[in-house]
C-alpha cells in the first residue's frame, strides 16, 4: 500500500514539473542580472523521468520461454519506470564533494520493484590546474566509440541503445596530472586509478580480496586524441588498450578503439548441456566515423569486433538448449534444466551485443522543416555474424526548457537461432518525458 | 622626365604609408572587442518565430589566439556541460556522458541559428585573412577569406565603425557567396578594465526564416589562465575557475 502511495506522490511530482518550465516560457523581456552567474558553494540538482514501455512478446524465441515459461502474459506487456535522479556538490577552497543518487521505481509483469543507487561520490582535491586527486565512488568512462568501449576496463558495460546514460561507477583512487605543450603535442595528461575489490566494495567487478590498477595517458598530438590504457590486478586479467579521435575536416570525424585482454575466460555451453569454460588472449576493436552534411544531417557508423564475444555456433548450441529444456518443462513439469541456462544466460549470453562482430549506424537529423529543438533519428544495430538486427525509429523534442521529451520504437527482426530473432519480445515501443531541475 | 620620375616615386613610396592595412585592422577590431585572454559571461536566447524563447547561460574563458572554453550554467537541462575549442578541434564534455567527444564548428550544442564557432569564437585573425577593405562614410568593410577549410565559414564581410573600430555587422558566407547568416552588434557598453564594445549579438539566417538567436555580455574580465585549463582533462573542472 505504502508503495502504491509512493508511486502516485512520485506521478504527481514529475508530472507536475513541466507546469514551472512552462510559466517560465512566458517571460518576455530579455534580462541579464548578475544574480543569474552568482556562484554558490553548493549546487543540486537532477531529473525526474517516466518512461512507459510496450513490449510486444515474440512466444517463439528461446529467451521468450526462458523468461516466461511458467506463465502466460498473452501478446504484449507493459512496463511503468519511475526514475529520480538527484546530484550535488559542496565546493570549498581546493576541495569540492560531489555526489549523484539514482533511484528507480518500476511496474513490470512481476509487479513493483524499486532500487536506490549511489552512482558516484567523491572528494576532489584540486591544489593546481595541472592536478587533481579524487577519491570514492566514480564513473570513468574511458574510450572513444559512441556505442561500444572496448577499452572501457574500469566501467560498467554501457547500453548501445542508451549509451548517453549515465552509469553506476566504481570506488577507486584515482588523479589527474595535466601538462600542455606548444608544438605538435599539445596536452599530454596522466591519470593512474587504484581500484581495489573487497567484500563489499566493488565485488561485483570481480575476484575479490584483490588490489587493482589502471592507468591512461592521454596526448593530443597533431590534433588527434590518443590513449594508451593498461589494467592489471587480480581481479580481472590484465588488458592493453589504446584509442584515437581526430577531425579530418569541420564536418567528418573518424575514431577508434583497440584492446588486447590476456587470459580471457569464457564460460558458454554445448549442444549437450554442458558449460565449458575456456581461457584465451583476446583483442578487440572498434572503428568509426561522424559526419555532418550541408543539411545537418548527422551519421554515426561504427564496427565492432568483440573478441570477447560467443561463436555463431556456440549461440546455436546456446537456442537449442533452451528449447530442449522448455520441452522438457512442458513433459515433465520440472524447470531444472531451464534454471541453468537461465543462470548462464544472466550477465552472459543475454548481455547486450554478446557475439563477435557488429555495425552500429545512427542517422539523425537536427530540426527538419525548421522545427526548433525537434530531431528524428534513426539507430540500426547489425549482427553481422547471423545478419539480424535491431531498428529503432525515434523523434526527441525540447522546447520547453529542461523538459526532454522522446518518443521511440524498436523493432527486432531475425529468423530462428539469430540473436535478434530469439530475444524475448519483437518490438518495444516507449515514451519519455524527462524534467531536469 | 626627370620630374615624372620623381612624382612617380613619390607616389610609389608614399602609398604605404596610407594604405590601410586589413591586417593591422582586423587585429585592431579583434582586440577591441575582447582582451587576448579572459573571462566572460553570455546569456544566449533562441527566439522562436511565435515569440517562444530558451534561454542559456554560458560561462567562458579564453587565452591567446586558439583557446576557448564554455560552461553552460543555465538551464538545468545543459548545466555542467562544457565546450573545448583549441584551433580547430573541438569537444563537447556532457556530465552524464562522463567523457569529452569531438564535435564540429558547424554543429550547434544549443540549437537555434549559433552554431558551435558563433559560441567559441576566436579573434578573427587567426582565421580569417583580409582580401580587402572598402570605406564608405563612417564605415570600413572587410572582406575576409578563411585561412583553412576547417573554418566554419568561408567568407565573411565584416562591417566596423571607424571611429571605434568595432564590428556592426557580420555576412557569414560560403566559397559560392552564399549568405548562411548575419550577426549584428549593438548596444556598446562599458565593461570596465578598458573594455568597451557591443554587449548584444544578434543573428538570423535565410536557413532559419523568422526565427533569431541573441547573445547578451554581462561581465568581461582581462584574466589569465594556464595552458593545462584548456585541455580535455580539465573540461569537467572548469566551474572550478569561476570565482
Amino acid at each position: 500500500m505504502n508503495r502504491t502511495i509512493h508511486s502516485i506522490l512520485l506521478w504527481v511530482f514529475i508530472l507536475s514539473l513541466p507546469c514551472l518550465g512552462w510559466a517560465k516560457e512566458e517571460k518576455e523581456e530579455y534580462k541579464f542580472d548578475v544574480s543569474e552567474i552568482e556562484k554558490k558553494p553548493y549546487q543540486l540538482g537532477g531529473y525526474g523521468e517516466i518512461r512507459p514501455v510496450l513490449f510486444g512478446l515474440d512466444q517463439n524465441a528461446a529467451l521468450y520461454k526462458l523468461k516466461f515459461y511458467n506463465r502466460d502474459e498473452g501478446r504484449r506487456i507493459e512496463e511503468y519506470n519511475f526514475r529520480l535522479q538527484l546530484e550535488g556538490s559542496y565546493e570549498y577552497g581546493i576541495a569540492r564533494i560531489f555526489g549523484r543518487v539514482n533511484g528507480d521505481l518500476s511496474h513490470t509483469y512481476q509487479g513493483w520493484s524499486d532500487e536506490t543507487s549511489l552512482y558516484e561520490g567523491f572528494l576532489s582535491l584540486k591544489p593546481s590546474n595541472s592536478f587533481t586527486l579524487d577519491i570514492g565512488k566514480r564513473t570513468l568512462k574511458w574510450g572513444k566509440g559512441y556505442a561500444w568501449n572496448p577499452v572501457a576496463f574500469i566501467d560498467r558495460p554501457k547500453d548501445p541503445d542508451e549509451p548517453d546514460l549515465a552509469l553506476e561507477g566504481f570506488w577507486v583512487l584515482s588523479a589527474d596530472f595535466i601538462q600542455s605543450f606548444s608544438g605538435p603535442l599539445k596536452t599530454l595528461s596522466f591519470t593512474p586509478v587504484f581500484l581495489p575489490v573487497l567484500e563489499h566494495i566493488n565485488d561485483d567487478f570481480g575476484t575479490t580480496e584483490k588490489a587493482n590498477l589502471a592507468a591512461k595517458l592521454y596526448l593530443l598530438l597533431y590534433d588527434t586524441d590518443i590513449d594508451f590504457i593498461v589494467f592489471t590486478g587480480g581481479s580481472r586479467s590484465s588488458r592493453y588498450g589504446v584509442d584515437f579521435s581526430r577531425n579530418i575536416t569541420s564536418n567528418f570525424e573518424i575514431h577508434g578503439e583497440f584492446a588486447y585482454v590476456e587470459d580471457f575466460q569464457k564460460r558458454y555451453m554445448d549442444a549437450k548441456g554442458n558449460i565449458l569454460t575456456s581461457t584465451y588472449d583476446t583483442v578487440s576493436y572498434l572503428l568509426g566515423v561522424r559526419y555532418l552534411t550541408q543539411r545537418e544531417t548527422t551519421y554515426i557508423l561504427e564496427y565492432y569486433r568483440n573478441g570477447t564475444g560467443f561463436t555463431k555456433s556456440e549461440f546455436q548450441d546456446f537456442y537449442r538448449y533452451v528449447d530442449r529444456a522448455y520441452d522438457s518443462y512442458l513433459t515433465t513439469g520440472s524447470n531444472a534444466f531451464l534454471g541453468k541456462a537461465l543462470t548462464l544466460s544472466q550477465g552472459n549470453y543475454s548481455r547486450p551485443n554478446p557475439m563477435g562482430d557488429y555495425l552500429y549506424l545512427r542517422v539523425s537529423q537536427k530540426e527538419p522543416f525548421d522545427i526548433l529543438y525537434f530531431t528524428p533519428s534513426l539507430t540500426t544495430i547489425v549482427n553481422l555474424n547471423d545478419f539480424s538486427f535491431s531498428i529503432a525509429p525515434e523523434v526527441a523534442y525540447t522546447a520547453i526548457t529542461n523538459l526532454e521529451l522522446r518518443l521511440k520504437a524498436t523493432f527486432l527482426v531475425g529468423g530462428g537461432e539469430t540473436e535478434f530473432g530469439e530475444k524475448p519480445n519483437d518490438y518495444r515501443l516507449e515514451f519519455r518525458a524527462r524534467y531536469y531541475f | 622626365m626627370k620630374k615624372i620620375f620623381i612624382i612617380l616615386a613619390v607616389l610609389i613610396f608614399s602609398v604605404p604609408a596610407y594604405a590601410l592595412d586589413g591586417t593591422q585592422l582586423l587585429k585592431q577590431i579583434d582586440r577591441n572587442l575582447n582582451p587576448e585572454s579572459f573571462e566572460m559571461y553570455r546569456k544566449l536566447i533562441n527566439v522562436e518565430p511565435d515569440g517562444r524563447k530558451k534561454e542559456f547561460v554560458l560561462f567562458s574563458v579564453k587565452k591567446g589566439l586558439d583557446k576557448i572554453a564554455a560552461l553552460f550554467l543555465e538551464p538545468a537541462s545543459e548545466r555542467g556541460r562544457s565546450t573545448l575549442r583549441l584551433g580547430e578541434n573541438m569537444w563537447l564534455y556532457i556530465p552524464n556522458v562522463g567523457k569529452p567527444i569531438r564535435i564540429t564548428s558547424l554543429q550547434s550544442v544549443v540549437g537555434g541559428v549559433f552554431n558551435n564557432s558563433d559560441i567559441l569564437q576566436l579573434d578573427y585573425a587567426a582565421e580569417y585573412d583580409v582580401e580587402k577593405v572598402d570605406e564608405s562614410g563612417n564605415e570600413y568593410l572587410l572582406y575576409l577569406r578563411a585561412k583553412t577549410k576547417t573554418v566554419a565559414y568561408d567568407r565573411l564581410k565584416l562591417w566596423a565603425d571607424k571611429k571605434n573600430k568595432l564590428p556592426t555587422k557580420i555576412e557569414c558566407r560560403t566559397e559560392a557567396d552564399m549568405l548562411i547568416k548575419t550577426l549584428y552588434f549593438k548596444e556598446v557598453k562599458d565593461f570596465g578594465g578598458g573594455i568597451v564594445r557591443p554587449s548584444v549579438l544578434e543573428t538570423d539566417s535565410p536557413l532559419y526564416k523568422g526565427y533569431k538567436s541573441i547573445m547578451i555580455y554581462a561581465q568581461i574580465k582581462q584574466r589569465n589562465f594556464k595552458d593545462e585549463v584548456f585541455t580535455l582533462t580539465f573540461m569537467p573542472n572548469i566551474d572550478s575557475l569561476r570565482k
